[in-house]
């Protein structure tokens, strides 16, 4: 008797569970959502809100909007404005003095003074927060207030580039850090930024307001909600079933479907590294070679379907300290590369172009299709395509520098020494370069007059042009799927500006 | 009785450490966090500072003793990518796996052991057929693909349910039914199996000849001589569900579970968050095997414990 119980009460249930979805209410749309409000679909949470201690994932789309630096980069033209300083300058070889904004409050009341600089400074450099960004920062020795408005930064040598390493390095509030030395990592950070976070619930959502105390231009959205939704077909339903105003990382392939697109330049440009010390590359004509047998702009139209660029030969935008505008991008000239190789002591050798797939949009079909056009151009190439960790492990081992290894690089403090230092500098970690140019980098990182270091760095460029480092392929634009009201100015970096969001 | 469970505990934390063991030795032979942790333009120096920070340049017996301190202390660590106390982390995330996993087994059990049952009362009929062509869709269909279509349709075209995230009810029905489908698959063909092998018996033939109604013959002799395979196959799909379905419906339906935070810990080389989430499933996976075979006398007075 029990037993046929049960089983009347399981198709009892069925038939309850069934009949609620039937009727499940009505809809999930938020048709009556008041007009300043916007959700925002991310891929990833933050794993902190600590900005001093990562830069994790889609960290600073948050975070950015709540904290500030003393100074700020441009969205459009990543050059250095003033933020929480009024002014900057350079006092000596390793000294620079910053001099504050005047009666600035953080959101919780706090004013923000010289002492929190002073703080800020050393909580970001010292080796006891291990953070994973403490490298942007290395050059910075020390801070000292001088008065209440200002404070000296030393440097531990010459580094013209130190106005934009500030730009990076956050404020935060001393009283507020020291009363709460954990919040930061588990629920909320104090800044001076036009946005405050309200609640932070882990796994589901952060929930930002207005800081209708801020210093600056009031921004038109007063309530902002990141949800983070890490699959990218999940995150362009959301949007389109009108759960959310605006999602992030868009593939090419969804914009037809989307309501509404906007999209900027990426910063982060795809690269196929040479190993110019040894084997078939050592010669400087079969490099070019391979430079010129390589279509970037088909790779934009075929792959990316218009939705990236063409990369500068040094991987740079505009902007950058170090920035050549002189130098076009090479053009695509398979006839040139027959030449150059012919030209060459190639005798058709089997190459390697090791990549990877899946960290980068479409990153394994563009080693492939990178792959054929060299092999048109005459190259014996093999192909192979390895896990992301054994990618990275042979990407940085020097020793085992395959003839060429794909790649994508992003110059994090907007200067040409990132790049230089890392990919050619023959200490960098992902150099496969002779030290032929290591005298000139140095000696344009450790200048102190800007115009001569700009002169240096193009002459370094120059002499990379003729003598390359790697193939330069196309950055990837950025693709924000938005509602049909929603206005929205990005920035070049990617990192969402929510002062920057308005609705019709 | 109790002896048995005493050694069957012991047995759970031996395969336990030996889990750890396997996960601590192969996570350390795969690539180099270091390279994974810092941008991938990081300077030298920091790399070396960072793997002296997170004592991985130390001997790999070192780490592992000063690991195995940490456990026996208590402590898996700080999760390198977080910040935080690694178990603090896993404990955010279990529940939400653990309630999902607890929607799509009812789901399972709720429609497929009538479903078996039924099938196997009238095998060859139209019920049997359905029965059978369902439950090996269910089996087949790649679980990713029907969570994309079922947010499609009841999410973007329909509106009955969210497409993603946490929440009311209608956050978790699509999941669920998307991460309950292939269990529900497999428990109506061992429901259909088992039945039918039973039916087949000679006490079946004897309740019957005797008189007795054929609802109390399917209920009260067939089924339960079938509970243990049911229990076993059950207690089977819990753990592949939490071990592993999860992961990808969790990514699909942007559910923050433990099944996401695998795939995140994974690519950060999170090595000692990695740690404390192998040590929790492989401890849950090994008290659910025991429970599971406690159970057993329930079905089978004659199952004893030694």
């Amino acid at each position: 008797m029990k037993r046929f119980k049960f089983v009347l009460l399981s198709l009892l249930a069925v038939t309850l569970v069934v009949s609620m979805a039937g009727c499940g209410g009505g809809s999930t749309q938020q048709s009556s959502a008041p007009k300043d409000s916007v959700t925002i679909a991310i891929p990833s949470e933050p794993s902190t809100l600590d900005a001093q201690y990562a830069d994790d994932g889609n960290m600073r789309d948050v975070t950015d909007n709540v904290v500030e630096s003393l100074l700020q980069l441009n969205g459009q033209t990543m050059k250095v404005e003033p933020s929480l300083a009024v002014s900057y300058s350079q006092t000596g070889a390793t000294t620079w003095d910053f001099k504050l904004r005047p009666g600035v409050k953080f959101s919780n009341g706090d004013p923000f003074t010289a002492d929190d600089v002073v703080y800020s400074v050393e909580r970001q450099i010292s080796p006891a927060l291990k953070s994973n960004i403490a490298g942007n920062f290395d050059t910075i020795k020390s801070a000292q207030k001088v008065n209440d408005n200002e404070v000296t930064i030393t440097t531990t040598g010459p580094d013209l580039n130190i106005p934009q390493k500030i730009s990076l390095l956050k404020i935060l509030d001393q009283k507020w850090m020291q009363a709460n030395p954990t919040a930061v990592n588990t629920s909320t950070i104090i800044g001076t930024g036009p946005y405050t976070i309200v609640k932070w619930d882990r796994a589901q959502d952060i929930v930002l307001a207005r800081n209708d105390s801020y210093w600056g231009p009031k921004p038109a959205i007063k309530t902002v909600t990141f949800r983070f939704i890490e699959e990218d077909a999940t995150r362009e339903a959301a949007l389109n079933s009108g759960e959310v105003d605006m999602a992030v990382n868009m593939l090419p392939e969804y914009v037809p479907s989307l309501p509404k697109v906007i999209t900027s330049e990426g910063i982060e440009s795809g690269m196929v590294r040479f190993n110019a010390m040894s084997g078939v590359f050592k010669d400087p004509k079969v490099r070019l070679a391979a430079i010129y047998a390589v279509d970037d702009a088909a790779l934009v139209k075929s792959l990316y379907q218009g939705y990236a660029k063409v990369s500068n030969p040094m991987l740079q935008k505009s902007g950058y300290i170090g920035y050549d505008g002189n130098l076009q991008p090479y053009p695509y000239d398979l006839n040139k590369a027959k030449q150059l190789l012919a030209a060459s002591g190639y005798k058709g050798q089997q190459v390697q172009l090791v990549g990877e797939s899946g960290r980068w949009l479409k990153d394994g079909e563009l080693v492939q299709t990178v792959g054929q056009m060299l092999t048109q151009a005459g190259f014996n190439v093999s192909v192979k395509t390895l896990a992301f960790s054994d990618w990275l492990t042979i990407l940085f081992d020097r020793s085992k520098a395959p003839d060429m290894i794909f790649t994508f690089h992003s110059a994090d403090t907007y200067d040409v020494d990132r790049t230089l230092s890392t990919y050619v500098e023959s200490t960098g970690p992902g150099s496969a370069y002779p030290n032929t140019l290591d005298k000139a980098i140095d000696q344009a990182r450790t200048e102190i007059d800007p115009s001569k270091q700009q002169s240096e760095y193009d002459a370094i460029s120059q002499t990379l042009y003729n003598d390359p480092a790697w193939i330069p392929l196309v950055s990837i634009d950025s693709i924000y799927g938005v509602q049909k009201n929603v206005q929205y100015k990005p920035r070049l970096d990617g990192v969402i500006d929510l002062t920057a969001v308005s609705l019709q | 009785m109790a002896r048995y469970i005493i050694k069957r505990l012991i047995n759970a934390f031996v395969v336990v450490i030996a889990v750890s063991v396997l996960v601590f030795v192969l996570t350390r032979a795969v690539g180099n966090p270091i390279n994974v942790m810092l941008p991938l333009d990081a300077p030298q120096a920091e790399r070396i500072a960072l793997a002296h920070q997170l004592g991985i340049d130390r001997p790999l017996w070192v780490q592992f003793l000063s690991y195995s301190d940490g456990v026996l202390h208590g402590s898996f660590g700080n999760s390198w990518w977080q910040g935080i106390p690694a178990m603090t982390v896993v404990g955010q995330r279990l529940p939400i796996t653990l309630k999902l996993t607890f929607y799509a087994f009812l789901i399972a059990i709720i429609f497929g052991i009538p479903l078996g049952m039924l099938a196997a009362l009238r095998p060859r009929s139209w019920l049997d057929k359905l029965a059978s062509t369902s439950s090996m869709l269910g089996i087949s269909i790649p679980n990713f693909w029907l969570g994309l279509m079922l947010i499609l349709v009841f999410a973007q075209k329909l509106h009955w349910f969210y497409t993603s995230g946490l929440g009311d009810w209608r956050h978790w029905v699509l999941p669920a039914v998307a991460l309950g489908v292939l269990p529900l698959g497999r428990i109506t063909q061992v429901v259909r199996t088992e039945m039918l092998e039973q039916l087949r018996e000679m006490y079946v033939v004897t309740a019957r000849s005797k008189g007795l109604a054929e609802w109390l013959v399917v209920s009260r002799h067939a089924l339960k001589n079938a509970g243990i395979a049911v229990v076993t196959m059950s207690a089977w799909e819990i753990g592949r569900m939490i071990a592993g379905y999860t992961v990808v419906i969790e990514v699909v339906f942007g559910v923050s579970g433990l099944g996401d935070l695998i795939v995140d810990t994974i690519a950060h080389m999170d090595y000692p968050l990695l740690q404390a989430i192998t040590f929790v499933v492989a401890s849950f996976i090994s008290l659910l095997n025991l429970v599971t075979d406690l159970t057993y006398p329930l079905f089978n007075p004659r199952v004893k414990f030694e």
